[in-house]
């Protein structure tokens, strides 16, 4: 099998380099000006829907861009403290404010003003950009919905509930007993809210984020900073709820004492391990769900590649899209839905990890 | 490409922070333990109304079953009666006829016992006439013949074997 | 011929892309080894006893997803950083 491989590997390599020949002399050849262009376009494209704006673009009617300009709050150490609609900034460098968004270079589409040194700095920015400002409708619009449930089970009857209640209770039915029990065992009725909070905040904005019209089209867990500060809350509470023998394995463990004392091997392995786990959490999250966003975006600009192409091959490329947009999409409402489930899965575990062993022994798993 | 899409952005940490832990901090207290909780009363009443139905249908069950046997008994106790019923009725019968031939025995014995007395009375009866008829014959021979003592011997020998033949 | 064209080529492309290429396109193959071999089992698992077949559908779910996180880490890293 190996020496299969090795062979298909030589020839794969063989071959690739006469093609890498004939490519480079194509591109000496002929410098496609117009290719490169729309090619840049869309690679920009995809980068800036991925990216964090200071302006929310709803759309683009007969030549009219419809955009909500969110406020940019600001904190500069030279002008003080700031806070402007963000329409100011398409005027780059007016009058009244002296920050403008930077074309390129390392801050390239953030707000950066001119200091005293006359360099380019980001002052400290604060502004609720397309991001936050979904964060914030997303959050108010979970905290109705699950308030709203709240209220309606506080009248006291046990009976069953329909429609959309009725799908939210089966959700939370079936993490808080299939998650959250088997891996915290007694005492998941205090770590049960933050686990459930932490599921339904990364579904629901899973969600929206594929939603292509207002409120929803912001890429919002596709943010690293958003996936982060998650990852972030569940390290403290995961190390804030560890018990002694969470510490004492960290810190101590039952190893031989050569792999502890002189030099602490474990004890940085095991440091490291505490770090790795919530960071893969971040990175899993924001991976999946922009490269998600990035194939959606990709395809649909599939459409607009073969404009110039002529509208036969344009119309068989629209079908060819919209077909695989589809496709995609559906794909993506089941990524959405497991990633949410495994970060809660694996915050769950890490929590059952820090708990002492004896609360969260196997119980016996209720079905249904 | 770009590493601005890796690098975390401040402004958009601290938004964050502020939103996830408002809708942390609201439905941890106000959310989810209401739910949970009543998820859970609901359950225990599901397992008790489930034991309870279990334990009512067990018992419909048992109920049932004594009926049944009841039921049976009593069909037994019917049979048996009526078969009782019958023997007890032949039994009878058969007693009766039994008295009934003993009664006829009894009489037929009882009419032949008279019928010899009466004959026995009807002998004595006849022999005393005879008695008296062949002492008149005798009378009347002995006042007729004393003459020939030999020829009357043998008549009254005669009539006398004759009368002791019948 | 070969080597003037060759050296050509090594003016002009950009050998960062090549690499940066088939260090996604590994990555790629290694996820998809695993996760074929994860369904592999699963299936024969599940032709072998039915009645596991919902909790192994989970499993073989949650699993995949890992590998497609340490896959798309890979990807992360090419794509974004190099």
């Amino acid at each position: 099998m190996i020496k299969k491989f090795n062979i298909i590997l030589l020839l794969f390599l063989s071959v690739s380099f006469l093609f890498s020949d004939v490519s480079a002399q194509e591109t000496v050849k002929n410098a496609p000006t117009q290719e490169v262009a729309e090619e840049l376009d869309i690679k920009e494209l995809i980068l800036d829907h991925l990216a964090d704006t200071y302006e929310w673009h709803l759309f683009t009617w007969n030549e009219e861009s419809y955009t909500i300009h969110l406020p940019v709050i600001l904190y500069s150490k030279t002008y003080g403290w700031n806070v402007f609609s963000s329409s100011k900034l398409e005027h780059v460098k007016s009058l009244d404010n002296h920050f403008y968004i930077a074309s390129e270079g390392d801050y390239a589409g953030k707000i950066v003003e001119r200091n005293m040194l006359d360099e380019e700095v980001r002052p400290l920015d604060l502004s609720l950009t397309k991001n936050a400002a979904s964060l914030l409708i997303s959050s108010f619009l979970l905290i109705v919905i699950i308030l709203s449930m709240a209220k309606r089970y506080r009248n006291g009857s046990l009976d069953g509930e329909k429609g959309f209640t009725g799908g939210m209770e089966f959700l939370i039915y079936a993490i808080t007993n299939q998650i959250i029990k088997p891996s915290i065992g007694k005492e998941y009725k205090k770590f049960a809210p933050y686990v459930l909070t932490l599921f339904f905040f990364i579904l629901f904005n899973n969600l929206l984020g594929l939603v292509p019209i207002f409120p929803g089209g912001a890429n919002v867990t596709g943010n690293i900073a958003v996936t982060m500060v998650l990852a972030l809350f569940t390290f403290i509470i995961v190390n804030f709820a560890g018990s002694k023998h969470y510490y004492k394995d960290l810190f101590w463990p039952d190893v031989p004492v050569f792999l502890k004392a002189p030099f602490p091997l474990m004890q940085i392995i095991e440091l490291v391990g505490t770090i790795t786990k919530p960071f893969a959490l971040m990175i899993r999250l924001f991976a999946n769900i922009t490269a998600g966003h990035s194939i959606l975006l990709g395809l649909t600009s599939l459409v607009f590649i073969t404009v110039s192409l002529g509208p036969a091959i344009n119309g068989g490329m629209t079908a060819v899209s919209v077909l695989f947009n589809l496709f995609i999409f559906f794909l993506e409402i089941l990524v959405a839905f497991i990633q949410a489930y495994i970060f809660t899965l694996l915050t769950s575990v890490f929590i059952g990890m820090a708990r002492p062993p004896e609360l969260v022994k196997k119980q016996k798993v209720e079905s249904n | 490409m770009s590493s601005s899409l890796l690098t975390p952005d401040p402004g958009l940490v601290f938004w964050m922070i502020i939103a996830f832990g408002l809708v942390l901090f609201i439905l941890a207290k106000f959310g989810f333990p209401v739910i949970l909780e009543k998820l859970d009363s609901r359950k225990k009443f599901i397992d008790e109304s489930v034991v309870a139905a279990k334990q009512a249908y067990d018992k419909l069950e048992h109920v049932q079953e004594k009926n049944r046997l009841l039921i049976e008994e009593a069909k037994r106790e019917k049979s048996q009666i009526i078969a009782d019923a019958a023997k007890q009725r032949d039994l009878i019968l058969e007693k009766a006829k039994e008295k009934a031939i003993e009664e006829a025995n009894h009489i037929v014995s009882n009419a032949r016992k008279q019928i010899i007395q009466e004959r026995e009375e009807a002998i004595i009866a006849i022999r005393r006439e005879i008695a008296v008829v062949s002492v008149d014959i005798a009378e009347k021979v002995l006042r007729k013949n004393l003459k020939e003592k030999e020829d009357q011997m043998s008549m009254i020998e005669r009539l006398v074997e004759e009368i002791n033949l019948s | 011929m070969l080597l003037s064209v060759l050296l050509q080529a090594a003016n002009t492309t950009d050998y960062s892309s090549i690499g940066i290429a088939f260090a996604i396109a590994i990555t790629v193959i290694g996820a998809g080894l695993g996760i074929s071999k994860i369904a592999s089992s699963a299936m024969e698992s599940m032709a072998r006893q039915p009645e596991v077949a919902p909790d192994l559908r989970m499993s073989m779910i949650i699993a995949a997803a890992f590998i497609e996180g340490v896959a798309l880490f890979a990807i992360v890293v090419s794509g974004f950083i190099l």
